[in-house]
């Protein structure tokens, strides 16, 4: 491919005398799987609130398919083709499964406030059509979610959490997703149930590119093509898992200075 | 100095006093308490007509009291009938929303404020109509050309006490630095064998006794109280605080004296200024929100992602 | 502001298209008589009794919730026979109020309420937005027709849209600071908002100050004036009754535009908006336009009652349109049900006929609502009817 798919240069951030995040470069290329890691309050899930747009960097900038997208709202950077998913999984608990995935093809369907009043029967079909795809999306993750898609999504135990706002990442027909922890919290066996199914999704839409921020290191092992280390804010390293984890500074970053001159 | 200067100056630091009683209520409340007790101005209102009964009880029942001895001891009484009210609302009905989503415990509060205003209307004799209230003090002291209200004085006077007290309560007391540190992380205050349920009555009886007081010395300068002048005097004290910034002792003080500014300049610059004071005070609220969302000494809260 | 108290469809056993029927003309009917019973008794102990018999129904489909969802799923299978005779009920009702205007008056004063209700409920009840505001709209849509019809001998029908375009752009006037506030700094810029639109409206001579806008003159269709008795089939009903069925209309338009909206693409914008309003960002939805979008069409609604009430009473003043009105409006949703559209019209009725009927308490009748929405947001914060979870046609 001629130009990456997702450009980062120089993303910077800062809240008050805090630099969250420093001068990051990142390059996301078509198909790529990408993990970020790195210690706990390094600044990773600031560097993907940057990235979707629920911050506005300070310095810095993105680009989306050679589109500059810096400093651009939340919202039209979710249209533009990049979606995530949240640390906590924020799910509308009191929306079934069906209108979370359907919510999440907000930028899929167009049906405004006229069209819903006075063309109803138009708006209706558009709809309805949708729930249907989210039906086959919901099916395609996990066939018990598409048993239950009539339910409320507040009642779902945490792994089906965390599938069910991958289905409506992945509704919007991004071209960037991006995951946030996606195992965080959940045992070994939770934990590779999840991860076969992102690597099902993965096989089902080989354009799609991921960005993913992890802690479980059998995953960071597995799972990307590449790995980039943030600590303090600010890039350290960026290559191939096997390479990264032997390099001494971020051993230094995970285990502090005189414990990675002993390891 | 020009006597009519003077004059302004005076009315605008007399509102700014009274303004500041009320708007330091709503401020310490959601400090302490996160909570927006749209009532507040309702149950200071409480405070003059309590205030009136007792007046009117001792002077019926002839009691050797003179009259400014009595209205005393009557608005004494008041302010701790008013703060021990705000613990019995907190206990009754506020409390039952401290975990709820703010805006059930706003409209919670705002149907407070409602029925207690009716309370007011339906069990005071006559509680439809206007009484008036007693002037606190009449007299003026006279300097040159300058002609200063006793009043006056008195209110700004006493109101720089409170507030004075009120910063030594919280910087320099036991109970302030609970009451700081159930305001800071009400966790980590609990961990530290802070009694909460204490501190919250603590912080609703001072923030309702001193509005008391504000509405006991917004009404004598009025010279009438009516049920529903809670209405007005916690909409604009509620207005002064998050301008200021909600939960800033600081920011409650600013906001009123902003407010009372525009009160009086709208007043004396504006024909029939009085006739339009509401809608400029509430525009200035509806701007400063606009461009300044957390108020001015407010500090911006940054929702954690 | 919802809480996870909603109702879900349970799957239900289909039994015949002749039990659903039964079951749709059961509940209209009984509905209807239930109200005109209640509409048409003097004695207070028969207004308790109605009330009794009303909070027993009621109990009954709490403890077996089953009863509602079939009652729920006859209607969706019946829809078009419901749709008919909810329709005849209406037009045929005013010839059983037994000639009297008052009835007419009250189911007049309600139907305006419950379009004011429904227009709050896109916001408050869809997009959690708390607007304090909305009896403000009522007085702009109510002034600007008053003015149009008596300053330039405007028709009626024609200062409708007017009114409601004009209201509308003090919606979006009033939406607009709610790009950077929130919650409860936008309750308080909706009230100073209010408060503002009220002292104006007193202060300003061309609206008639304080005293207000007299002599609005009375609507007329195809030469019937509507201050004329309405005169069918030999039956006489009072000149109310042209209000009657004007506000029925409006009411009706209210309720398709309310299910149109909920059940679009907006509506569930909405929902998000209100359920986590970063989320619904990051699925692209651009909630600055929805707040703004919700306070239009809340706008819009508002003025259409607005206008139906002043050509009515043919007489306002900006009393008509307080800070309390807005409150009012607030609890009928708030009691009726978040985004229930039925939940929210019965709310409206409840709280415009409860304080007329229990006259004895109406001095009290605004601590009654006061305490009333107290006891609901701490017993039964989702409402009397909460919101139903959507189902795309998961009956058929």
């Amino acid at each position: 491919m001629s130009h990456p798919l997702l450009e980062v240069r120089g993303l910077s951030i800062r809240f008050g005398g805090l630099v969250a995040v420093a001068e990051v470069d990142l390059t996301l290329n078509h198909s790529e799987v990408v993990c970020i890691i790195g210690p706990n309050g390094a600044g990773k899930s600031t560097l993907f609130n940057l990235i979707s747009g629920i911050y506005r960097p300070t310095h810095g900038s993105m680009k989306l398919e050679g589109k500059d997208i810096t400093g651009w709202p939340a919202h039209r950077i979710a249209a533009a083709g990049i979606a995530r998913t949240f640390q906590s999984s924020r799910l509308f608990n009191d929306l079934t499964l069906l209108d979370n995935v359907l919510i999440g093809m907000h930028t899929r369907t167009k049906s405004g406030v006229f069209d819903a009043l006075l063309r109803p029967a138009t708006a209706r079909a558009e709809l309805e059509a949708a729930a249907v795809r989210a039906g086959e999306l919901l099916h395609a993750v996990s066939p018990q979610l598409h048993a239950r898609r009539h339910t409320l999504a507040g009642a779902l135990p945490q792994a089906d959490r965390r599938r069910l706002e991958i289905v409506r990442a992945l509704a919007s027909e991004p071209r960037v997703i991006m995951l946030d922890e996606p195992s965080s919290g959940m045992d070994d066996r939770d934990t590779d149930g999840l991860m076969a199914d992102v690597r099902r999704v993965m096989a089902e839409r080989p354009g799609l590119s991921f960005l993913i921020i992890e802690h479980d290191m059998r995953l960071v092992a597995a799972l990307p093509d590449r790995v980039a280390v943030i600590d303090y804010g600010r890039k350290i390293a960026d290559g191939d898992f096997s390479q990264v984890r032997l390099m001494p500074r971020v051993q230094e970053a995970y285990l502090g200075q005189k414990a990675a001159h002993h390891a | 100095m020009d006597a009519l200067l003077m004059q302004h100056l005076l009315n605008w630091l007399v509102l700014g006093s009274i303004y500041t009683l009320i708007a330091l209520g709503f401020s310490l409340l959601f400090g302490v308490l996160n909570v927006i007790h749209f009532s507040h101005g309702d149950v200071a209102m409480v405070g003059p007509f309590i205030a009136l009964a007792i007046v009117q009880a001792v002077t019926a029942m002839a009691m050797p009291l003179g009259a400014s001895a009595a209205l005393l001891v009557a608005i004494l009484a008041a302010m701790a009938a008013i703060g021990l009210l705000g613990v019995l609302l907190d206990w009754l009905v506020i409390r039952r929303f401290r975990t709820s989503p703010a805006m059930m415990a706003l409209v919670a509060t705002v149907a407070l404020g409602t029925v207690i205003r009716e309370m007011i209307r339906t069990l005071y004799p006559q509680g439809s109509n206007p009484k008036p209230f007693p002037a606190i003090a009449t007299g003026v002291i006279q300097i040159g050309d300058v002609v200063i209200p006793v009043f006056s004085l008195i209110v700004i006077g006493v109101s720089v006490a409170m507030v004075a007290a009120l910063f030594a309560l919280i910087s320099h007391t036991p109970v302030g630095v609970r009451i700081r540190a159930v305001a800071e992380d009400l966790s980590i205050a609990r961990l530290m064998a802070v009694r909460p349920d204490r501190i919250f009555a603590v912080t609703f009886f001072i923030a309702s006794a001193v509005g008391a007081i504000g509405a006991v010395f917004f009404v004598s300068h009025a010279g009438v109280v009516r049920f529903d002048f809670g209405i007005q005097l916690g909409l604009i004290g509620f207005s002064a605080a998050v301008i200021g910034g909600l939960g800033s002792m600081n920011g409650a003080i600013l906001g009123s004296l902003l407010i009372a500014g525009v009160d009086v300049l709208v007043q004396v610059l504006v024909p029939d200024g009085a006739s339009y004071r509401l809608v400029f005070i509430f525009m200035l609220t509806i701007l400063v929100l606009v461009f300044k969302p957390s108020g001015m000494l407010g500090k911006p809260v940054f929702e954690k992602v | 502001m919802s809480q996870t108290g909603i109702q879900v469809e349970a799957p239900v056993e289909r039994s015949g298209t002749s039990l659903d029927a039964s079951i749709v003309v059961a509940v209209e009917l009984g509905s209807a008589v239930l109200l005109g019973a209640f509409l048409l008794s003097e004695q207070t102990a028969i207004v308790v009794l109605l009330l009794a018999v009303m909070g027993a129904i009621f109990g009954l489909l709490q403890w077996r919730p089953a009863f509602e969802e079939r009652i729920v799923a006859a209607f969706h299978d019946q829809q078009q026979l419901a749709i008919a005779l909810g329709a005849v009920i209406v037009m045929v009702y005013p010839f059983f109020m037994q000639g009297s205007s008052y009835a007419l008056h009250l189911l007049i004063v309600a139907q305006l309420y419950a379009v004011l209700a429904l227009a709050l409920n896109f916001q408050l009840g869809s997009a959690n937005i708390p607007n304090f505001a909305t009896g403000a709209s009522y007085g702009i849509g109510a002034y600007t027709s008053a003015l149009l019809a008596i300053n330039f001998g405007v028709s009626f029908w024609l200062t409708l849209p007017v009114a409601a375009v004009v209201a509308t752009i003090f919606g979006f006037l009033l939406g607009f600071p709610s790009m950077r506030t929130k919650d409860s700094y936008l309750a308080l810029v909706t009230i100073a908002f209010g408060i503002v639109v009220h002292q104006l409206l007193n202060n300003f001579s061309w609206t008639g100050g304080a005293n207000g806008l007299v002599g609005i003159p009375a609507p007329s269709l195809f030469g019937h004036s509507f201050t004329r008795p309405i005169e069918v089939l030999g039956f006489r009903l009072p000149s109310q009754a042209n209000f009657y069925y004007l506000s029925a209309a409006l009411v009706g338009l209210s309720i398709i535009a309310a299910r149109r909206l909920h059940n679009s693409r907006v509506g569930l914008a909405w929902n998000a908006l209100r359920a986590d309003p970063l989320a619904a960002r990051c699925q692209g939805i651009d909630i600055v336009w929805y707040k703004m979008l919700a306070f239009g069409v809340d706008a819009f609604l508002a003025a259409f009652a607005g206008t139906i009430y002043a050509f009515y009473v043919s007489y306002i003043s900006p009393d008509n349109f307080t800070f309390l009105v807005s409150v009012t409006i607030m609890t009928m949703v708030i009691v009726g049900g978040m985004d229930n559209t039925l939940g929210v019209i019965i709310g409206a009725f409840l709280l415009t006929m409860l304080p007329e009927k229990l006259r004895i308490f109406s001095d009290y009748r605004l601590l009654f609502v006061g305490v009333v929405v107290i006891l609901f947001l701490i017993l039964r914060p989702q409402g009397l009817f909460p919101q139903r979870a959507r189902n795309y046609g998961a009956h058929r």
